[in-house]
């Protein structure tokens, strides 16, 4: 189901959580919402929820307003489904309890015994839980657990499902796994996910589109190459692809590295980086040469890791990240230039 | 090494030794006391009881008392617990206080200010029958379960609303998601989940219930309502044929119930859900309407202040009139009854001894008590375990019959029955447990890694103790000895059993003065223990208000510390972290 949110903004006592958000989503798309701890993407999908009521603007799920200065239609009445961070699993009930309990509700009273037990089924076979649905949460694992609630979030096939952080509990291979679960979900049911996440990995993986926050307000909306290749501020830059912030001067859409006979060309660099004398260079576009056309450094540090190498590279004032993976094999200490590759 | 492992067993030996003498040889006496026939042992005595009527009638007493009254505190627990712990009511900490009130002041205070309060002529009877209901009497059954069941509601209260505030809302949430409205959720989320916390909660009201002989031997004793405790008392101290049998005989079977009731009990806290990591979540669950927010907030408010304050108050206000029942006039004020309690010599050394024994019941317990926890904690020691369960005995079985298996321990000893050292000793072996208690908690709470890095500095145990271990301990030693230092102020019933002429205690002297019908007295007297309580809760806050404000200094001094404990939780119980993080974003 499509969702349009109208200038949300949510006050607490003496802070803003929200500062006049607004967003268009399409019926069966896949939302990630990216951000650091803070930023106000909980309290976004808490107030798509129903969880929280805005203090002003309005959030309409399909033809329907759900939230407004004059209406608010609680959470039950909602159609939507949810997976928690803590998977918010009942220790009172079984696996098969879990999932039977949304269908239960008044909600679906209309449904016969029959296709009741068609879905639980399909939502058990569906998140690989058949042999666990005696089961009780604490003799589940982590994964296991989070299945639980995912069966439990699709089994009323609702129109919005909504993930706060779904993954954040489990240890990071299993997260990786389940990554594929969800996308396999969401193909499968064709519902609206929205994600919120602070992990840029996931949400660069899985959504077809990010929406990244920061302060209570949304920085950039795109898809992930546009987000990752084509940040539109140095925060998004930063938080998203790590990248580094050149200084220099702009002439229409040639930039002049300071203190160095670099030049690098920027017909997609945005508005923003132009007006601040900024250049975004994320850390994998530099390479480590001993010559050449660009900015002289000292290596401070370096660290390993496997596929590449990461080094710290001390220009004036300025320190920059680059991942080589070329085995340049610089040492602390050595001199370099860095050239930004594709001029 | 080998001589010093001999000593460190001579040692184990000796503590060994100690426990069994203190802690579980009176118990083995009473026992062996209640089977003691004049000519040998058997089982005589427990039938002889079961032939008893009256015997009979007390346990039937007692054990309807004890439900009846867990029923009403779990009611006016429960539903103090879900209203302060979820609704918009505003008030919340004034409605608290009202309804811990019973918590502070001892049961036998509140059973004369009752008596005071429902008086044949008093205000509340006199309006009753204005109205033609019937009048109030609680020198009767139900009287006493009623005084009960207020008296130990603050139990259930404690213990049902952190359970309810430590259910995430996530939990909620989910079951809403589900397609539940608030009261749906409530009954098929909340409600099974706290249940654990209820009946835990219904136990300890009925344990206190059956554990409590001041309210049962105020209302009944005069009234003819036996039960057990009150029986036991009778029968100890009529000095008839095989009577001190008898006693110990219907000890047995109260402490059995007592017992079954606490292992029952602590069989449910080890099956809970796994909530008690959880931080505690003070957000509001349930939004009632204004008006209906209103007319709950004031009814909660009128009902618990009649309850449990406004008898107070008719007593401390009564106890300036000249005569008992006298009308509210100037000229029948007076500080008569003040004045004896102030100057006579008996009513004086009987706060005298209260107060002293209190202080070194607190200080003994303190010194015991944390060693034992120490090195329970991080030495493991099997010796001192069975310390622990020997402490836990003392205090699970009723306090009628721990004073009576004092008594017929210590007798043996020359020169301690019948001076005061009989009762320090009862009170020690009574309260010690929760101290070890109290002190195990404050030492899980520091990391083992401070006490390493102490040694690694280079300092002696000596210095450890007192510039590393005592600061981090004090605050949460000092409040479960706060606890024990009220409760041996204001104790009743191992007193009752065990003073003498000159070593008679605050709760004895009101009970006598009472029993002998001096109730302007005994009203006068209450009075003063409530100020005297009142001040010393006040001293106690201030004190911990003082402590806030060092601690929050030190806090930004060493922030780093608190942190990583944080952390280290944080870690144990990944479902916290949600709600750091929604903590987080609110703030």
């Amino acid at each position: 189901m499509s969702i349009l949110i109208r200038n949300i903004t949510k006050k607490y006592d003496n802070s803003t959580a929200l500062n006049d958000v607004s967003l268009k989503i399409q019926d069966g798309a896949f939302i990630a919402i990216l951000g650091p701890s803070g930023c106000g993407k909980t309290t976004l999908l808490r107030v798509i929820g129903g969880f929280v009521e805005p203090t002003t603007g309005s959030v309409q799920i399909g033809e329907e307003v759900c939230s407004s200065q004059t209406v608010h239609i609680p959470v039950e009445k909602r159609d939507l489904g949810m997976v928690f961070q803590s998977f918010a699993l009942w220790p009172h009930m079984t696996v098969r309890e879990h999932i039977e309990f949304p269908l239960d509700s008044r909600k679906n009273k209309l449904l016969s015994r029959r296709e009741k037990k068609e879905a639980v089924d399909k939502s058990i076979s569906c998140t690989g839980l058949e042999h666990l649905a005696d089961r009780f949460p604490h003799e589940l694992s982590g994964g296991q657990r989070q299945r639980v609630a995912l069966a439990r979030a699709i089994v009323s096939k609702p129109s919005l499902l909504l993930m706060d952080e779904p993954l954040s509990a489990l240890d990071a291979e299993l997260r990786v796994d389940m990554r594929k679960e969800i996308q396999d979900i969401h193909r499968l049911l064709g519902t609206t996910i929205i994600y919120v996440t602070h992990d840029q990995g996931e949400a660069l993986a899985m959504a077809d589109h990010v929406v990244i926050m920061k302060d209570g307000k949304i920085e950039q909306i795109g898809t992930p190459e546009e987000i990752y290749l084509y940040p539109n501020t140095e925060f998004v830059a930063t938080f998203v692809s790590k990248c580094n912030m050149v200084k220099g001067i702009w002439n229409n859409d040639l930039f002049f590295v300071d203190n160095s006979e670099a030049v690098y060309s920027g017909e997609k660099i945005g508005r923003h980086f132009k007006e601040r004398s900024l250049y975004p260079v994320r850390p994998e576009e530099f390479i480590l040469s001993t010559d050449g056309k660009g900015m002289k450094g000292v290596v401070v540090n370096k660290q390993y890791s496997g596929r590449e190498v990461h080094y710290s590279v001390k220009c004036g004032k300025d320190i920059f990240l680059v991942y080589d993976r070329m085995n340049v094999n610089s040492q602390i200490n050595d001199e370099v230039v860095l050239i930004k590759e594709g001029k | 090494m080998q001589k010093r492992h001999i000593h460190k067993k001579a040692l184990e030996l000796l503590f060994y030794l100690t426990i069994i003498l203190i802690f579980i040889m009176p118990i083995v006496s009473l026992v062996r006391m209640s089977f003691k026939l004049d000519n040998g042992y058997g089982l005589a005595n427990y039938i002889e009881l079961l032939q008893n009527p009256r015997a009979i009638q007390a346990i039937k007493n007692t054990v309807f008392i004890s439900v009846g009254a867990a029923v009403i505190s779990l009611v006016i627990g429960t539903a103090m617990a879900i209203l302060v712990a979820y609704t918009n009511l505003k008030r919340k900490r004034f409605m608290e206080i009202l309804v811990l009130a019973p918590f502070v002041i001892p049961s036998y205070i509140i059973t004369l200010s009752w008596s005071r309060f429902t008086m044949t002529e008093g205000f509340l009877n006199r309006s009753l029958r204005l109205l033609a209901l019937p009048a109030i009497d609680i020198y009767t059954l139900p009287g006493i379960v009623f005084i009960l069941g207020i008296c130990n509601a603050p139990l259930v209260y404690l213990i049902t609303v952190n359970m309810l505030r430590k259910i995430p809302r996530d939990m909620e949430w989910a079951a809403k998601v589900s397609g539940y409205d608030t009261r749906e959720t409530m009954l098929k989320i909340n409600l099974k989940l706290v249940s654990p916390a209820l009946v835990s909660g219904g136990i300890l009201a009925f344990l206190a219930a059956l554990d409590n002989f001041s309210v049962p031997a105020f209302l009944g004793i005069s009234s003819g309502i036996p039960v057990l405790s009150t029986y036991i008392y009778e029968k100890a101290i009529s000095f008839g044929p095989n009577s001190f049998h008898m006693a110990a005989a219907l000890s047995i079977i109260l402490a059995v119930i007592a017992l079954s009731g606490t292992v029952l009990q602590s069989k449910l806290l080890t099956k809970n859900m796994g909530l008690e990591s959880i931080k505690e979540d003070y957000s509001i669950r349930i939004h009632l309407p204004p008006k209906i927010r209103i007319y709950t907030e004031w009814g909660c408010i009128s009902i618990l202040t009649f309850i449990n304050i406004a008898p107070i108050i008719v007593m401390i206000a009564s106890s300036f009139l000249k005569t008992y029942g006298a009308k509210f006039r100037v000229e029948n004020l007076s500080l008569e009854n003040f004045k004896f309690v102030f100057t006579n010599r008996g009513v004086l050394q009987s706060i005298g001894n209260s107060i002293l024994l209190a202080f070194i019941t607190c200080f003994v317990c303190i010194l015991i008590g944390t060693a034992v926890a120490y090195l329970k904690v991080r030495r493991n020691t099997k010796s001192v375990m069975l310390l622990e369960s020997g402490a836990s005995l003392t205090y699970a079985i009723p306090g009628i019959v721990l004073s009576l298996s004092m008594i017929f321990y210590w007798t043996m000893v020359p020169n301690v029955y019948g001076t005061i050292k009989i009762l320090l000793i009862a009170y020690v072996t009574r309260y010690l447990i929760l101290q070890i208690k109290g002190s195990t908690t404050a030492i899980l709470a520091v990391d083992p890694a401070l006490e390493e890095a102490a040694g690694a500095s280079g300092i002696g145990r000596l210095k450890k103790w007192r510039k590393i271990l005592a600061p981090l301990l004090l605050k949460q030693t000092l409040s479960s000895s706060f606890l024990i230092f009220v409760s041996a102020l204001t104790e009743v019933t191992l007193s009752s059993m065990l003073s003498a002429a000159g070593t008679k205690t605050i709760g004895l002297t009101i009970f006598n003065l009472q029993q002998a019908g001096n109730y302007n007295l005994s009203m006068a007297m209450s009075a003063t223990t409530v100020a005297l309580l009142f001040f010393g809760y006040l001293g106690f806050f201030l004190l911990e208000k003082w402590q806030a404000i060092n601690a929050a200094e030190k806090k930004r001094a060493f922030g780093f510390l608190y942190k990583s404990r944080g952390h280290a939780k944080n870690i144990k119980n990944c479902e916290r972290s949600s709600y750091e993080h929604f903590d987080q974003e609110y703030n």
